[in-house]
């Protein structure tokens, strides 16, 4: 691999242009209504029928897109020079874009089908700065992307006792994922859970409709051959309701198998970095010393499966929240994913255990519960007993079944709450009905605040929140000796640390 | 508890005995004054309501009652809740608390400060005060606001606190 010479201003492949076509559709997609307002002004205006009409915007349409994607691929320059990726880009307004080297945090390659035949790539450079800013160097042979990831990456590589000569296609992948982790992923994706709830009271419904209606059959037994029908239509409801269950399951395991197919991990001297995709293959990488929390998820389904989903995330910018910043693998079994975060955190995360089922971790004071307690059965006794006045309805008492629904949900959240400490880090553990822990390292602390609620005062409490690069960790209801203790030994962390935080 | 290899948990320098330097004292009619200024609003609904609306006496005087009761309240809360706020700057830290009902006690370590701003509004310079803003990394929340420093301290807090920062800034 040649190194990309410097100080020459480049244009991408052709090919770009189908970068720009992708970017050009999904700002008309996100910006729908004051895209489509010209075409509809447009297609009033012009005569003919509606269908003429619409074919005629359609095709004006797409020339434009088309027309402003050229042009887009034909104003864009980039150079690579000794320190910085300066690009140029612009039709009307034109934009300068000046990345240095050491500000970039990491670069993702991505491969879509077309381009994979050509060997061409797509890079995006993750920077600490604002999101809007980053830049994109469409279509550019694969070579030279590995190229400028290894010059971009030299200069930024931490004392690492690696082969520079090690390739990552050689280096054993941590991790590799198949067709069953593709299901996995896919029928843990928290929005098939949404739509079970989403569909719940209606099956709950068709239940009870369905005990009457075999109540009925059972009373009219003699008269069977009129009720079947009758009967015959509750279970195609129910059909009905598993067959979009089922499919919305199929279209979720379908998109894992999109974003995820043939996952490797790979570690390649401190870079952590993945590849997957069926038709437009995701390459993603991170610095582990840029590292900020590292988070385990466990929803219910998950637990199921004995897995986990691990995050890795890095200092996001100051305006969004995000997500583009995290390094995510969809599914690790718990022994791997203890080995990964051994790796991930190196020394300083000795001793920090993040299973959340592990005996290591305290439970939170029993007097957090007592607000939310508090609150969830006297509003809904109070509401309960003003429309009941009011009404005189025996089924206003259906309010109270909030009650026993929240104490559940309450206790659950007290118990699955938890935090264990060391030297360098803590782990908390939050989640109801699943799990989520997070890691962090005292040295990369941004901030930390220890504040107390009048309860809280009497009852010798407080509440901890460590403010990381990535987002804040709590620690609620906590003994407030313990809190001080903890805050004092971040601080002296922090301040003693000779170590770069991001 | 810790097991710290390096200093005994006792050694650490802890807060207990922090000697919290108050806001400017000036900054209590400050606040005061806009709390005032914030009041007017709902005290002019009333008066135009009572004088358009043929509102019922009574109604009328419970409405008054009510606008006045939280005008006195929310004037007089900055007396309460002004004299909570103190901060104290240390050798590689800066601690600042504020709350009266909810009391929380926040630390930022210098090496972890990304800029420093100082900002006055014209009520601020009315009354001699400034905003020190303090801005770590990671958005949301990332920030300490400290009002109500007299404008000399916010500057020389300012110089203070970038000298800090740039003694202890690793050159990456």
């Amino acid at each position: 691999m040649k190194p990309p010479e410097p100080g020459t201003w480049r244009r991408t492949s052709p090919l770009a242009i189908l970068f720009f076509l992708g970017k050009l559709f999904r700002d008309i997609a996100k910006n729908a209504w004051q895209s489509f307002a010209p075409i509809a002004a447009l297609l009033i205006a012009s005569s003919g029928n509606i269908m003429d009409r619409l074919m005629i915007g359609a095709v004006v349409a797409l020339i434009l897109v088309i027309v402003a994607s050229v042009l887009r691929y034909w104003f864009f320059r980039f150079r690579i020079t000794e320190d910085s990726v300066l690009i140029r880009e612009g039709v009307v307004k034109k934009k300068q874009l000046d990345i240095k080297f050491d500000r970039i945090q990491g670069i993702n390659v991505e491969q879509n089908i077309v381009y994979r035949y050509l060997d061409l790539v797509t890079v995006s450079f993750d920077t600490a700065g604002s999101s809007g800013d980053e830049g994109n160097l469409p279509a550019v042979p694969k070579a030279f992307a590995e190229a400028l990831r290894e010059k971009i990456g030299r200069p930024l590589g931490r004392a690492c006792a690696v082969d520079s000569t090690e390739n990552i296609a050689d280096s054993e992948p941590l991790l590799t994922l198949d067709w069953r982790d593709m299901i996995r992923i896919g029928l843990s994706d928290t929005r098939v859970l949404l739509i079970l709830a989403l569909l719940s009271p209606l099956l709950d419904r068709l239940g009870d409709e369905a005990d009457t209606v075999i109540s009925r059959a059972i009373n009219s037994a003699t008269q069977g051959a009129m009720q079947f029908g009758v009967v015959g239509g509750v279970p195609l409801f129910v059909a009905i309701g598993i067959g979009v269950i089922l499919s919305f399951a199929l279209v979720s395991i379908a998109a894992a198998f999109l974003r995820y197919h043939d996952f490797t991990l790979h570690l390649d001297g401190s870079t952590l970095r993945s590849r997957g995709g069926l038709l437009t293959r995701h390459e993603v990488s991170m610095d582990l010393g840029k590292i900020q929390t590292l988070r385990l998820r466990q929803g219910i389904i998950l637990r199921g499966f004995a897995r986990f989903q691990m995050t890795a995330r890095q200092a996001r910018s100051s305006h969004k929240n995000d997500s583009s910043k995290n390094f995510t693998i969809p599914v690790v079994t718990q022994e791997l994913a203890t080995s990964l975060r051994r790796r991930f955190l190196q020394q300083e995360g000795r001793g920090l255990v993040q299973i959340p089922t592990s005996s290591h971790f305290n439970a939170i004071s029993k007097y957090s519960m007592r607000i939310p307690v508090l609150v969830n059965v006297l509003i809904p006794m109070l509401v309960t007993a003003i429309t009941y006045s009011i009404e005189g309805d025996l089924a206003t008492l259906l309010f109270l079944l909030w009650i026993p629904m929240s104490l559940l949900h309450i206790f659950k959240t007290w118990q699955h709450a938890g935090f264990h400490f060391t030297d360098d880090g803590l782990v908390r553990r939050s989640g109801t009905f699943g799990y989520r822990t997070v890691a962090l390292l005292y040295r990369k602390v941004q901030r930390v605040t220890v504040s107390r609620s009048p309860l809280q005062r009497r009852k010798g409490l407080a509440t901890l929140r460590v403010y990381m690069a990535s987002g804040s960790v709590r620690i609620p209801y906590i003994e407030h000796e313990l809190a001080l203790q903890l805050r004092d030994v971040i601080l002296y962390k922090v301040e003693s640390s000779q170590k770069a935080w991001h | 508890m810790f097991q710290n290899p390096e200093i005994a948990l006792e050694d650490l320098p802890g807060m207990e005995d922090l000697a919290w330097q108050n806001l400017h004292p000036d900054f209590v009619r400050r606040m005061q004054v806009e709390h005032a200024l914030i009041a007017l609003a709902p005290l002019a609904g009333v008066a135009v309501l009572s004088v358009l609306l043929h509102i019922p006496l009574l109604q009328t005087v419970l409405l008054w009652a009510l606008a006045i009761g939280f005008a006195i309240v929310f004037v007089s809360w900055p007396r309460i809740s002004v004299p909570r706020r103190g901060y104290v700057v240390r050798d590689k830290d800066i601690v600042f608390r504020s709350g009266v009902i909810w009391q929380s006690v926040t630390a930022i370590p210098y090496n972890r400060i990304q800029h420093v701003e100082t900002s006055n509004t014209p009520l601020d310079r009315k009354f001699d005060v400034a905003t020190l803003q303090l801005f770590t990394a990671g958005g949301s929340g990332g920030d300490l606001k400290i009002d109500g420093l007299g404008a000399e301290v916010a500057e020389q807090l300012r110089i203070y606190i970038l000298g800090k920062v740039g003694v202890s800034i690793e050159t990456a």
